[in-house]
């Protein structure tokens, strides 16, 4: 503070303005001017312009403090400037003019050994300009400081008067300060602000405070600052505008809000936090780094609607406007203002840059001049450059919703969600996750008049709206009326339930990420196809952990009572086999030998089916249990106890005797053996069931409901081919939902709550065609043609009209097996299953290196055949089959990849069909057969 | 045994049975005969009653029922849904996987429940309106306390699983009165009666006993007068009256409809029922003498007759609402049977199948739900008192 000049404070004018002062530091209380007028009152602060470029991040500015400290700590912090600063101050002010903001501007431009120009108040449209500053400009030279400036002389005090106020424009022009020394230090740029300010009594007298930071000669980078207001001539009201919309684009800046161009609050709003709240400008600054790259904005020094490179042409002349900086280049410059258009319509200093948003609707689409200098190709590039670039891109941040803005993973999955918000603006968005409802916030709550619900704590809401508008009893006027009218008020409110409620809908938010593509795939099956077992693979393949602690306790625990059971029904066997065994011995010994005492038969009467008195007595247990059909109830608890009995009684002799005649006790399930054989292991307490024990295990999904798992195919996953397309699969979700035959019903009622599914797996086992099934009724039918009827009517359900069907023929390991035995022609179905077997083949290898097929694969192609027939006979559509053996992993895995293909293929086709210059045509193609 | 053998015992027992089927049609058929002198004298009854008592037929204006809000907010087809007994609550349930809570007056969201089980046909709110239950393909009723905090997956714990149905479980209703015991019907074609407090089954109606349903059972009412009685619709086309105390047989079967019986609803005097059926007719029974009073039935130009989905009983019993599969809904006359309206074809109807509706229980208010996945709520909007 060497130098300071005086400022020429004349109290008894009604005009302050500022003169140079030389003398020491002032020491006394400057006087303030108090409003004359209550009409004049400000209510919108000065427009400020300020032109940013960076590439690099911008630095933290500190927080401003009390009035008089900042004043000098501009200073400090201009000085360390060094820089050329020309501060037109005329203030004529008459409203709140403080002193101590006058005195700060007298400071800046003395330390800064600036020329400054002291404007008497009384000029209208005061026009100074810097020499430096216009050849800059004549000379056509990028790198030239614009001047805003408005002012008004005749609307002075009606209109201005609510946007002037020029102790805020003074704070403003502290912001500009700020900001004008990073953009020194960082680029060298200039940048020139004005505050123009008219609200003086007398009428046609305007105040114009201009601070113009700077002219920067020496910046000759790249950057061009024009100021697109500065040809704005100053009487009409019009430039009024463009500094406002100017104000309102740094303000996007500066608050990290949405561009919005609401022209009178923004500016009021900030400037009125930076005058009174000081901690908001420090916040502000600091979040400012993140918002990088800032917009940029272009100023031209052309006259008003010229092109802005040769400042020719009018404003009806064709132009193409840089959708960042606004612009506006004439035909002859546009491919040189703005080179070859890597990310669209942006002049070459402005790639990079997000655009501005108010042009985001016209993004990609082409204007006339454009195509008139450009070929069809290079245009079609440039517009999907221009919409699809990164930079182009809605910043995620500009979207709010419900208050919060979107992180980037939420925007991506936003926009790739089965059905995207088309034309997503920048704004603040409520989404009610329960509905899936969305729309954008506005100001207004209700159309119309909105009716209120009162809730019992005095809370009241709008009709249909969730959130609390209110407290009764939270208002004055109501605890007044009724203190008057000494009507009874609640002691305390009770927490109101409706707060509780909202509380719990906020607080699962992030539930609508969920909404993602999933395709649903309904898995159907007669009894015994192996669905359930197809079931279980997809979990055990897919899932990272497929069944829970939980799931996995209960499977335990089925598989054990299982084991008993199956047990149950060796030891009703063996009691069969040993009375069948006694009979047999008696008839033996009454023809063999006659003998007329009991005792022989008494000693005869142990076969090989017979054991000892403690096993029996177990055995009599189990089965008087089994009868009385407790089994479930009593065994998890009695595994423990019982299983050093069961091992004992397993290696009976007797029951491994009944074991070896197992195939004549019908009640046994062929699964029954895998289990027994590993009895001992299993029923141990700390037995933990293996994969495969789990898909042996019967009874372990949902047997009479239904059963869903969610997966997705793991990009991982071997022998898939990567290519960028699976990258997407790994978002893409699949649903499987078995759904138990038995459950449908007689005529398949509620397939239609399926209508949605993407796709019917119908699940068929080939070792069926001589199987035969109890319906209950007494009727016994094939269980293959039970599951072609069943085939038939979820094939002819109207659910499932233009449905694909995935038929998977199952367990193809027991049709090879059982082929050997049992000809296919069992079935009726299958009657005119001929098959030539190859002379040549190795009977019992079906696995024949040559290359006869071996008459299971014959038999799988026979049916497939038959059920493609019978689908296209219903449906004329083709039917796809997969063969699989449920127990190996791989084949289930392929199954569930082919129906995967399948459902790629569809969502192809569609695209096929809806581009209209589509040369993939399928029909007519020489290959389609 | 071959099977040539087999199949040709199979042939003569199917013979057999048809046989005696069509001795039992006829049988019903002529004992209907005999009794139609006295149909005729209950239905002259009726009628003339309904002369006497109202001479003129119930009429509407085009403004005495309208729709005065729309419950939006689920995104999924409604299946089913149900009023408190006190509060103007709506429990909805839907293929969305949500059951959602209304407060009816202001049309807002009180409860979300996410369901483990996105397949559901069904909920009812308990008698206190303390609880919710809800049934579906998952063939288990859950029981959800909506006093209960949610966990941080946005599931409501669920209170109680009533496990045990064989198949889905497609209607539920609480037992009048009581919070702790519910009656379901199932998939499996029996009804179960629920003690909720231990969550084990009661009593099983049907099922392996000879005069349970032969087929899926759809619907369920319990008798407003008397909470021992209910009645069941069910896929065999017969709709069953049972006694809870006497779980072995039905206390009578009623026959009649042509198809599966969609919904059973309880006349509001305990003395009749009302069904909806596949075969687009609507029937009244009469628990008593076990006949059918009355047929609604609306003639359609097109072979293509919509199903009835829902029915249910205005409070004095005078209008019946039926909710067809085509997206009709029919306000009867139960007396005369006479279609009094539809609110199908009025401003703002839905656009999907009218799959439930329920009357609060004052009666003053009528709620749809739809496939189109809005609800929508009826009422008076002129000075007419409520029938």
């Amino acid at each position: 503070m060497s130098s300071v000049e005086a400022s020429g404070v004349d109290d008894g004018t009604e005009y302050s303005f500022a003169v140079e002062y030389s003398g020491p530091p002032i020491t006394y209380d400057l006087p303030r001017a108090v409003p004359i007028n209550v009409e004049r009152i400000p209510v919108a602060a000065v427009v400020a312009q300020v032109s940013l470029c960076d590439k690099l991040s911008l630095p933290v500015v500190q927080p401003l403090l009390a009035p008089d400290p900042r004043s000098r700590k501009f200073s400090r912090e201009l000085k360390m400037l060094s820089s050329e600063t020309t501060t037109v101050v005329s203030p004529t002010s008459v409203i709140a003019f403080d002193r101590s903001n006058e005195s700060r501007g007298d400071s800046k431009e003395l330390e800064l050994g600036s020329e400054a120009t002291v404007s008497p108040s009384s000029v209208t449209a005061f026009e100074e300009r810097d020499t430096a500053n216009q050849g800059c400009v004549l000379s056509g030279e990028l790198s030239s400081s614009g001047a805003l400036e408005f002012s008004n002389g005749r609307y002075g005090s009606g209109e201005l008067s609510d946007v002037a106020n020029s102790s805020r424009a003074l704070g403003s022009s502290s912001i500009s300060h700020e900001r004008s020394r990073e953009l020194l230090r960082r680029a060298g740029s200039s940048s020139t602000i004005e505050f123009c300010d008219s609200f003086d009594k007398s009428l046609g007298s305007s105040m114009e405070l201009r601070v113009s930071n700077g002219r920067r000669k020496e910046s000759l980078d790249s950057n061009n600052y024009l100021n697109q207001a500065d040809w704005v001539s100053n009487e009409s009201v019009l430039s009024f505008d463009y500094p406002s919309s100017r104000v309102s684009s740094m303000k996007v800046v500066d608050c990290k809000t949405e561009a919005n161009c609401d022209v009178r609050r923004m500016p009021v709003v900030t400037f009125r936090d930076l005058e009174s709240d000081d901690s908001f400008f420090g916040q502000g600054t600091q979040e400012e780094p993140e918002t990088m790259p800032v917009k940029r904005v272009c100023q031209s020094k052309g006259k008003k609607g010229s092109c802005y490179r040769c400042f020719k042409g009018n404003r009806f002349t064709e132009k193409e406007v840089c959708i960042v900086c606004d612009a506006k280049y004439c035909s002859n410059c546009v491919l040189r203002a703005m080179g070859s258009m890597p990310e669209g319509r942006k002049c070459v200093p402005c790639i990079g840059f997000t655009i501005d948003e108010s042009k985001r609707g016209s993004l990609g689409k082409c204007s006339r001049m454009l195509k008139r200098l450009l070929n069809d190709l290079e245009v079609r590039q440039i517009m999907r450059a221009e919409k699809f670039c990164e930079a182009n891109q809605l910043p995620p941040e500009y979207v709010c919703v419900n208050g919060q803005p979107l992180s980037h993973e939420e925007l991506v999955m936003l926009q790739t969600c089965p059905n995207p918000p088309k034309k997503l603006k920048p704004g603040n968005y409520w989404y009610d996750k329960v509905s899936g409802l969305w729309g954008k916030l506005a100001g207004v709550q209700c159309a119309g008049n909105p009716h209120f619900w009162v809730n019992d704590d005095g809370s009241y809401q709008e009709e249909g709206q969730k959130n609390t508008r209110g407290y009764i009893w939270g208002k004055a006027g109501t605890k007044l009326a009724c203190a008057l009218l000494s009507l009874p008020v609640p002691s305390k409110f009770s927490n109101s339930c409706g707060e509780q409620v909202s509380n719990q809908f906020n607080r699962t938010l992030p539930d609508y990420l969920e909404q993602r593509t999933l395709q649903k795939l309904l898995l159907i099956g007669f009894n015994g196809s192996g669905a359930s077992t197809i079931f279980k693979q997809a979990k055990i393949l897919y899932k990272a952990i497929p069944f829970s602690g939980e799931e996995q306790e209960n499977i335990k625990l089925k598989i054990q009572s299982n084991l008993y059971g199956y047990f149950g029904i060796i030891l009703e066997g063996r009691e069969r086999f040993e009375e069948e065994a006694l009979i047999e011995l008696k008839n033996k010994h009454s023809s063999s030998i006659i003998d007329p005492s009991g005792n022989v038969v008494d000693n005869d009467n142990k076969t090989i089916y017979s054991i000892g008195p403690r096993p029996k007595a177990f055995s009599d247990w189990l089965l008087k249990n089994m009868v009385s059909g407790n089994l479930e109830a009593i065994f998890p608890a009695a595994t423990r106890e019982y299983a050093p009995l069961v091992e004992e009684l397993w290696s009976n002799s007797a029951i491994q005797a009944t074991y070896s005649r197992r195939s004549e006790l019908e009640m046994l399930p062929s699964v029954a053996s895998y289990f027994l054989e590993r009895a001992v292991s299993i029923l141990r307490t700390d037995y933990e069931p293996s994969n495969l024990d789990i898909l042996n295990a019967e009874g372990v999904t949902s047997s009479n409901g239904l059963a869903c798992v969610d997966f997705s195919f793991s990009p991982s996953a071997p022998d898939d081919d990567i290519d960028a397309a699976d990258q997407n699969d790994s978002l893409l979700r699949y649903q499987l939902i078995k759904v138990h035959a038995r459950g449908l019903g007689e005529n398949c009622k509620w397939l239609e709550m399926f209508e949605d599914v993407g796709m019917v797996i119908f699940c068929v086992a080939l070792s069926d065609y001589d199987q035969f099934y109890d319906d209950g009724s007494g009727s016994i039918t094939n269980k293959m043609m039970q599951s072609r009827k069943l085939f038939e009517s979820i094939v002819n359900h109207p659910t499932f009209d233009q449905m694909d069907f995935l038929l998977i023929l199952n367990k193809f390991d027991l049709l090879e097996e059982k082929i050997e035995r049992v000809p296919l022609t069992q079935c009726d179905w299958f009657d005119d299953f001929h098959p030539v077997i190859s002379p040549f083949r190795s009977s019992s290898n079906s696995t024949s290196s040559n290359n006869s097929p071996s008459v299971g694969q014959l038999a799988f192609h026979y049916i497939a055949v038959k059920f493609k027939r019978l689908y296209s006979s219903l449906t004329g559509r083709k039917l796809y089959v997969s063969l699989v053996k449920g127990l190996e992993p791989e084949s289930v895995d392929l199954a569930l990849k082919y129906a995967r293909e399948i459902l790629k293929w569809d969502e192809e086709r569609a695209n096929f069909n809806l581009s209209e210059h589509s040369i993939y045509s399928t029909e007519g193609s020489p290959f389609s057969p | 045994m071959s099977v040539a053998e087999l199949k040709e015992r199979h042939a003569a027992a199917t013979e057999t049975v048809n046989a005696l089927r069509e001795r039992l049609k006829q049988k019903r058929l002529s004992l209907l005969d005999t009794d139609g002198m006295w149909i005729l004298e209950i239905f002259y009854f009726i009628a003339g009653y309904a002369r006497s008592q109202a001479r003129t037929p119930v009429s509407f204006g085009p403004t005495d029922l309208v729709c005065c809000r729309t419950l939006q907010g689920h995104t999924g087809k409604v299946y089913s849904l149900d009023w408190t007994q006190e509060k103007n609550r709506i429990v909805s349930a839907s293929q969305d996987g949500r059951l959602i809570v209304w407060n009816a007056l202001t049309s807002q969201k009180i409860h979300a429940i996410k369901l483990p089980c996105a397949w559901v046909m069904t909920c009812a709110f308990s008698p206190t309106g303390q609880s919710v239950a809800c049934g579906g393909l998952d063939s288990v009723c859950s029981i959800f306390n909506l006093n209960s905090p949610m966990d941080k997956d946005g599931y409501s714990p669920v209170s109680k699983m009533l496990s045990g149905h064989k198949g889905y479980v497609s209607s539920c209703q609480y037992v009048p009165d009581e919070d702790t015991h519910l009656i379901t019907s199932s998939g499996d074609q029996t009804c179960v009666l629920w003690d909720i407090t231990t969550g084990l089954r009661t009593s099983v109606f049907g099922g392996e006993f000879q005069s349970g349903h032969t087929a899926d059972v759809l619907s369920v009412s319990i008798n407003g007068s008397n909470s021992r009685m209910f009645v069941s619709g069910s896929c065999d086309a017969t709709a069953r009256l049972w006694d809870t105390r006497v779980a072995s047989r039905a206390v009578r079967t009623f026959h009649g409809h042509e198809g599966d019986v969609n919904t059973v609803r309880f006349f509001p005097d305990g003395n009749r029922f009302g069904t909806g059926s596949d075969d687009g007719t609507c029937r009244l029974f009469d628990i008593r003498t076990g006949h059918q009073l009355q047929v609604y039935y609306q003639q359609h130009g097109d072979n293509d007759v919509p199903h009835v989905t829902s029915i249910a009983f205005s409070i004095s019993g005078r209008l019946l609402f039926a909710g067809y599969s085509n997206g009709d809904c029919f306000v009867w006359d139960t007396l005369l049977a006479k279609v009094v309206l539809n609110l199908g074809s009025l401003q703002n109807s839905h656009e999907g199948r009218i799959s439930c509706l329920g009357l609060s229980a004052d009666g003053s208010a009528l709620c749809t739900g739809s496939w189109d996945t809005n609800l929508k709520i009826w009422a008076f909007g002129g000075h007419r008192r409520v029938v």
